[in-house]
């Protein structure tokens, strides 16, 4: 099987001309095809829209501004629920204002600029662990769209439900599924405009006005989980460590503690943070776990001959996986 | 305070020491069974001694606080799974994935799910304008002990309804430790350093960054 996925990958390791190519073709598109295509489209075309998130008993929503010229992003979010909030990226920078506190969040987020060279480069083995289903056609936000199951391979992972418009390909609708196909989590537009007259300058004006706020940005050191004296002695199958982060967080009481480790892993799909901190008895009472939506958090103490240490597993995984995740992880040092 | 009282306490007492032998530790268990008074004594002489070996557990303002909080948030919650079970985000199932889960998976997937229909989106959607508060979404379980029973009343009586009825239970009785992860200041930062960072995934640019941009996460 896995022989047999890595062969169809190696032919199939082409990107598509988008969209044209897959006007006819969209029941043979394995899921990295599919996968660039939606990527790709959100790279080429300029729109306007009302996003809507619902996750858990929790729903949000946005107004979004995206634009396009080349290889250089755009977008603007403006949150329409909870308290008042912009978000400004141009490609892997973000910032984001937040009025109430006039502070403004700026940031680098390395993650974005992944994919689709992931996926396009010959070790990608997101085949093995999903597939690709077109299952019908339904109108979302008055665009008719091609839904697409992305569906788990095995118990570690979520299936996802895909609407991609039929024309460019952008995805307008997106549900995560637990084991029991259930929706955890979903994300819709609820109107869109394509090829909407959206200004970059505008955008990169109202981006760069932080007058009147005070701009953070987050203490990250780069780091690897060696050098910070961490290893897993099993791994999860199809999740690959990514990056690896060492991070200041603050203490309840003002203090700065030591630093946090943030090991990050990904099958393509889901991703699974590990943070690794010293252990505090005043602060570290309870082991437990906790699920949101689709976000499931674990926390679990861990000791060895050498100290105590506090790991908290967070990802848009099932729970079973987070546990596998805290099993594997060994300290090295 | 009655003579048998007193001696009941004392030797409740001598039990919780490691006192106790032969007739007098089965006669003073079975007093236990018998004596809610006898009991809680014997749950009080504990929780002394762990007062005496560790300081920090003498204070529990914050237990007191946190157990009114747990009852009014199950009340609340209880009454909310009720009416729409597809509130109820049933964690403990994925915990009991089988060796023939993908096939599972693959069946369910192919059809639509069953907690997608556009009435009950609306009807989540509704809700959840209506009570912005973290904790209906929030299900919380902890340690593999609970996990287990919890499981076990899933597989015999099915889903979320069991969920509500282990919780329930919990609070009725006041015996077990809470089953609860506090999300607290430190867990959210945690949360969106995961958002921030730990989003790697291939949905990310078509939709991931816009979820998490878009997403308000929930007030404590």
């Amino acid at each position: 099987m896995a022989v047999s996925a890595s062969h169809v990958w190696a032919q199939t390791n082409v990107v598509p001309a988008v969209p044209v190519a897959v006007e006819a073709k969209h029941g043979e598109l394995g899921i990295s095809d599919w996968l660039l295509r939606m990527h790709e489209a959100s790279r080429k075309r300029a729109y306007i829209g009302t996003f809507v998130v619902s996750s858990g008993a929790n729903m949000s929503s946005a107004r979004i501004w995206h634009v396009c010229d080349g290889d250089l992003q755009m977008e603007r979010v403006e949150s329409l629920s909870g308290a008042p909030r912009s978000t400004f990226r141009r490609n892997e920078q973000v910032i984001t204002f937040l009025p109430d506190s006039k502070t403004a969040l700026s940031e680098r987020r390395e993650s974005l600029g992944l994919f689709p060279d992931l996926l396009k480069s010959a070790d990608s083995s997101i085949e093995l662990f999903y597939a690709a289903k077109q299952t019908g056609s339904e109108r979302v936000a008055g665009f008719d769209a091609d839904m697409v199951v992305l569906q788990p391979k095995d118990g570690l992972r979520f299936g996802y439900r895909v609407w991609s418009e039929k024309k460019s390909g952008l995805v307008v609708k997106l549900q995560t599924l637990d084991v029991d196909g259930r929706v955890v989590e979903q994300a819709a537009f609820s109107e869109l405009q394509l090829d909407a007259p959206v200004s970059m300058g505008k955008l990169t004006q109202m981006m760069a006005n932080t007058e009147g706020y005070r701009v953070e940005k987050p203490e990250l050191v780069k780091t690897t989980a060696i050098a910070e004296g961490w290893t897993m002695k099993s791994t999860v199958a199809g999740f690959k460590p990514m990056s690896c982060y060492k991070r200041p967080v603050s203490a309840p009481d003002g203090t700065n503690p030591e630093s946090t480790m943030q090991w990050i892993f990904s099958d393509g799909l889901a991703s699974v943070s590990l943070f690794v901190e010293a252990f505090d008895r005043r602060r570290h009472v309870h082991e437990g776990s906790m699920t949101m939506g689709a976000t499931s958090t674990m926390t679990r103490r861990l000791s060895d001959k050498t100290g105590d240490w506090w790991l908290t597993v967070v990802g848009e995984v099932p729970r079973n996986t987070l546990i596998a995740f805290s099993q594997g992880l060994e300290r090295k040092k | 305070m009655s003579h048998d009282k007193l001696l009941d306490h004392e030797q409740v007492s001598a039990l919780a020491d490691g006192q106790l032998g032969g007739d007098e530790f089965g006669d003073v268990l079975a007093a236990l069974e018998k004596s809610e008074d006898a009991l809680a004594s014997w749950h009080c002489y504990h929780v002394v001694g762990d007062v005496l070996r560790s300081g920090d557990l003498g204070d529990t303002r914050g237990d007191m606080a946190f157990v009114s909080r747990l009852r009014g948030r199950l009340a609340f919650s209880v009454g909310l799974q009720l009416n729409d079970e597809a509130l109820v985000m049933d964690d403990f199932r994925v915990g009991q994935v089988l060796p023939d889960a993908a096939v599972a998976v693959s069946n369910v997937l192919s059809s639509a799910s069953a907690n997608d229909s556009s009435g009950r989106w609306k009807l989540i959607a509704g809700l959840a304008s209506m009570f912005a508060v973290a904790v209906f979404g929030w299900h919380f379980s902890s340690g593999d002990a609970a996990l287990g029973a919890a499981a076990q009343l899933a597989a015999a009586s099915g889903g979320s309804t069991a969920f509500v009825a282990a919780t329930a239970q919990t609070g009725a009785t006041g015996l077990a430790e809470p089953p609860v992860m506090l999300r607290d200041a430190r867990l959210d930062e945690l949360l969106a350093a995961h958002k921030q960072f730990g989003g790697t995934s291939a949905l990310q640019m078509p939709a991931g960054f816009l979820r998490n941009a878009t997403f308000d996460t929930p007030s404590r």
